[in-house]
């Protein structure tokens, strides 16, 4: 009943072209994520969708029906703010039922679905209050609620947690995944925050600069990005790029804390065949670790590197060394006997590494 | 709640609309009523209308005549004199007035309240107060010489040479409370923390307020100076009630001139061409200051 | 500096503060003991002395019998005259604006920021520069020397500022409302009664405020567009000053005043914080 199809969609402000053609295919039921750095057109896109701001060309049909040129009010879809929009005036259950005051659904149907969208939200408390008298938190409980109440096609979420401390974004995120999961309605949810995105999504479209770079699951996103801006954008720490000489057998010539390595890579012989020179070497820092003798095979090579910053974060160490005169970040176990300054033995797994056209970003595979 | 919808009505092609038909009168109005009787009434300056518009154009004739009129020059020096020191007196008053202020007193709210009564009533009242006040016989130079000074002479209401700075004094206490508040808002919106870095870095309170709190207030001094050099260009009601332009035409200022000319002595011609000098007056001071603050926003 | 001079200096302060205010309340004081003196007690006394007798004989002559020019039935007829003036040129100014602000400040379209500049740019205009034409205008339309035509005068170049109130009051409002309202399925007229209206309240006060006190206390209008019989206050108030039927009576003029400043005066005093918010809303770029 709630599947999205954007197709071609393009839209202009004077001369500026914000969103270049935009394709995706949202099914019934999917959690949908758009991720990109602030100006990429998400948002914008968002708006196109809930009819806020009209296409400039292309079509936007929902379960099957054409509702490009519809008001917002006729596409029956209900949306989640990123300042939570709550009317100021209105008390929280008012601002839930107005929805279905202004679709003209009578009081006691209204005050129903009031009770059963609070339950669910654990807000029954609060139903009196304005919104000015509740935390963060709670706003957000109550923009979630306008939008439940009217059971919509479709729900549009923009940055819903990027208001709230580090802590309430976790357990909301939680809970807005445990909410999908229940409703099994059509999500699209705009955030910049790619933990965000890897945790809730079904599936992941990554903008820039108003074009999809890339459409797919977190996983899809994460192991075999499109090109290097999609590698950069998602992970955190972000994956190492080391600008790298080919050398005439294919391998990599890197140059670390004095020694010279040279990292035969399983795209190695693709590089020999079509004799490319140069190549960014695409590395997630879990790729270098400290020595792990169970993960010894081919594609792991051992070395020394010097680190000469570390930043202890729990669980693991982040330890930042040079390839190549780069900066590369080295997730290494706490107990790794790291010391700035003395030499480290590591590990670096080359099984998944990636590799870019300096000059485009694009992926070579 | 999956309702029917039907493709764009009617109804919606309106709600689209409604913005603009809501801004249609608005924007009729200002059309005629503005831009088009500013043309209208520069186009009629340039004519030999008198008691009523007539359109035979005779160029430059009316501005001729109005600059030759003795009348219009003392309306101009007078407007000169009385911009000068009205905005001059009421700044110095007020900015004091609000530093003063400034200094966390006690009964701060009363005393504003007292300073701004004033712009709550009307030029017209404030002339006749002050024109009883001033009165030769009765008003000042009666309770001065009560109080002994016998010699004490204080005419300027019906003294050719000094009747405008009468005008200056009821102005000036009409307005400089405004002016007050306005400085004041200023200063309260400095960032406390400047004024703590200042003293930190041995500045006196003379000084940091010299050196450090002035200069912020620069936009405050722009603003006031626009509105108050705006409110002596249009200044007409007080001039009326006070003095009504005397003695003679003594105390005129350029709108009085306007107003007599245009509908008292049907001059017509005349009456749109001195509008039209005061319309330019004010733009001349206008547009710098708009063109200083769009700038300033479109940087912000 | 020492503590001494600190509180000399804070004394000197609050003396010049006190100074100003007495300077500021003389002229109200002056009116007021002038206009409760009879003709005798100003002739003889001092304009500083409190009356001898107090006696409201000023204020009913000034009210009821003074003479504006060739007739002597007081302020009162132009009291009413001007609010019924007031009254609607204040109320059709001020819905007209608050229309207009939530147009320009949520429903922006193309050239509508132009519009607002245009329309910004009126506030400055210099009234003299329409006066010939607007009374050529109301002429044509039957409405010269009337109460509508002067209402419609005040409406017309009052819109500039009560649309310059709203707009910046409305632009503040988060824009996110109007989106979640949309979704929501309000429709314009819906989201301006129930989001917008009810968060309102001040910046009404303030623009009823401001109109009418720039409306009561018109003189230019006034003395151009009306006639016999439907003179504002303002106007009534200057020729009763300057009518002299037999002796000049100060006390009647200085009751006349006040009963002309007392409705503006009065709002002043039960809402100042108001008609402050207006002066330097409308004073910044106004």
């Amino acid at each position: 009943m709630g599947s999205l199809t954007i197709s071609n969609v393009t839209k202009t402000f004077g001369s500026t072209e914000v969103l270049k053609g935009i394709n995706i295919d949202i099914a019934d039921g999917e959690f949908l994520i758009l991720v990109g750095p602030s100006g990429c057109g998400k948002s914008t896109l968002m708006n196109t969708i809930a009819g806020l701001e009209e296409v400039t060309t292309g079509q936007l049909l929902l379960a099957g029906e054409d509702v490009t040129e519809r008001s917002p009010k006729d596409r029956d879809i209900a949306m989640v703010f990123q300042s939570y929009a709550l009317y100021p005036t209105m008390n929280v259950a008012r601002n839930i039922s107005f929805g279905l005051e202004m679709r003209g659904v009578p009081k006691a149907e209204r005050d129903q679905r009031v009770q059963e969208v609070s339950t669910l939200l654990q807000i029954n408390h609060l139903l009196d209050r304005k919104p000015s008298q509740l935390s963060g938190g709670q706003r957000q409980r109550v923009a979630m609620g306008r939008a439940l109440a009217r059971s919509p096609r479709v729900y549009l979420f923009d940055e819903p947690l990027s208001n709230l401390d580090a802590k309430l974004r976790v357990e909301m995120r939680t809970e807005i995944k445990k909410l999908h999961k229940r409703l099994g309605t059509t999500i699209v949810y705009v955030t910049h925050d790619q933990i965000e995105a890897m945790t809730l999504a079904d599936r992941i479209a990554v903008m820039k600069d108003g074009v999809v770079q890339q459409l797919g699951t977190p996983n899809e996103i994460y192991d075999n990005p499109a090109n290097q801006f999609v590698a950069g954008f998602m992970g955190s720490p972000p994956m190492n790029f080391v600008p790298c000489e080919v050398n005439s057998d294919g391998s990599l010539a890197i140059d670390t804390s004095g020694h010279s390595l040279s990292l035969m890579i399983p795209q190695s012989s693709t590089l020999k065949a079509q004799n490319i020179h140069r190549v960014i070497l695409g590395l997630r820092p879990e790729m270098l670790t400290e020595p792990k003798p169970e993960r010894v095979g081919d594609s792991v090579m051992a070395l020394e590197m010097d680190f000469d910053v570390t930043e202890p974060m729990g669980a693991d160490t982040i330890a930042i060394g040079e390839w190549n005169g780069i900066e590369i970040l080295a997730r290494l176990s706490p107990e790794a006997g790291l010391r700035a300054g003395k030499k480290t033995p590591v590990q670096v797994d080359l099984s998944k590494v990636i590799l870019f056209e300096p000059e485009s970003g694009e992926r070579i595979r | 709640m999956h309702q029917t919808v039907k493709k764009q009505s009617v109804l919606d092609l309106l709600e689209a609309w409604l913005p603009k038909i809501i801004m249609a009168p608005t924007t009729l109005a200002m059309i005629v009523c503005m831009y088009g009787f500013i043309v209208w009434t520069g186009a009629l300056s340039f004519t030999k209308s008198r008691m009523l518009p007539q359109w035979d154009f005779v160029g430059f004739i009316q501005y001729e005549k109005l600059f030759a009129n003795p009348r219009w020059d003392v309306a101009i020096s007078n407007l000169v004199v009385f911009g000068v020191l009205f905005i001059a007196i009421s700044l110095l008053i007020g900015l004091v007035l609000a530093i003063f202020l400034d200094q966390k007193i006690r009964g701060e709210g009363a005393i504003r309240t007292i300073y701004l009564y004033p712009m709550a009533v009307s030029f017209v009242v404030t002339g006749t107060a002050w024109k009883w006040i001033l009165n030769p016989g009765l008003g000042i130079e009666k309770m001065v010489r009560d109080f002994g000074f016998t010699d004490f002479e204080f005419r300027w209401l019906v003294d050719q040479e000094m009747a405008i700075y009468t005008i200056v004094i009821a102005a000036v206490w009409q307005s400089s409370g405004f002016v007050m508040a306005m400085f004041l808002a200023g200063l309260r919106s400095v960032d406390d923390s400047l004024i703590k870095a200042a003293q930190i870095d041995g500045a006196s309170a003379w000084q940091s307020y010299w050196h450090v709190i002035l200069p912020i207030l620069r936009p405050v001094f722009f603003s006031a100076i626009v509105i108050l050099s705006h409110i002596a260009i249009k200044s007409f009601d007080l001039v009326q009630a006070l003095t009504g332009g005397g003695p003679g035409y003594a105390s005129d200022l350029p709108a009085n001139f306007m107003y007599t000319f245009a509908f008292n002595r049907a001059q017509m011609g005349i009456g749109a061409a001195s509008a039209m000098v005061m319309l330019f007056g004010v733009l001349a001071i206008l547009v710098p200051y708009l063109y200083s603050e769009l700038r300033g926003s479109n940087r912000g | 500096m020492g503590n001494t001079s600190m509180s000399v200096g804070r004394y000197a302060i609050y003396a010049c503060l006190v100074i100003f205010a007495v300077l500021y309340l003389m002229p109200l004081y002056v009116m007021i003991t002038t206009s409760l003196k009879d003709i005798e007690e100003i002739r003889q006394g001092n304009l500083l002395a409190l009356p001898a007798a107090p006696t409201l004989y000023a204020w009913a002559k000034a009210w009821g019998s003074a003479c504006t020019g060739s007739e002597c039935e007081g302020l009162a007829p132009f009291f009413f005259n001007s609010i019924r003036i007031v009254v609607p040129a204040v109320l059709i100014s001020t819905l007209i604006g608050a229309l207009n602000g939530y147009v320009l400040a949520k429903w922006r379209f193309r050239g509508s920021e132009f519009l607002f500049a245009a329309l910004l740019f009126g506030c400055f205009i210099p009234f003299q520069v329409i006066l010939l034409p607007m009374a050529r205008l109301l002429a044509t339309f039957g409405l010269a020397n009337t109460v509508t035509g002067l209402v419609l005068v005040h409406v017309i170049y009052g819109v500039a500022f009560t649309t310059l109130f709203f707009r910046n009051f409305y632009v503040s409002v988060p824009t996110e409302l109007v989106k979640a309202a949309q979704l929501d399925g309000a429709n314009f007229f819906q989201i301006f009664r129930h989001i917008f209206l009810p968060i309102s309240l001040p910046i009404f006060t303030v623009t009823i405020i401001w109109q009418f006190t720039q409306i009561w206390n018109d003189f230019l209008f006034g003395v151009v567009y009306s006639g016999q019989g439907t003179q504002p206050i303002t106007v009534a108030l200057n020729n009763l000053v300057n009518t002299s039927v037999g002796g000049k009576e100060y006390n009647v003029d200085m009751a006349a005043a006040l009963i002309a400043a007392l409705p503006t005066l009065v709002v002043y005093v039960l809402a100042g914080k108001y008609f402050v918010r207006g002066l330097t809303a409308g004073a910044v770029k106004g």
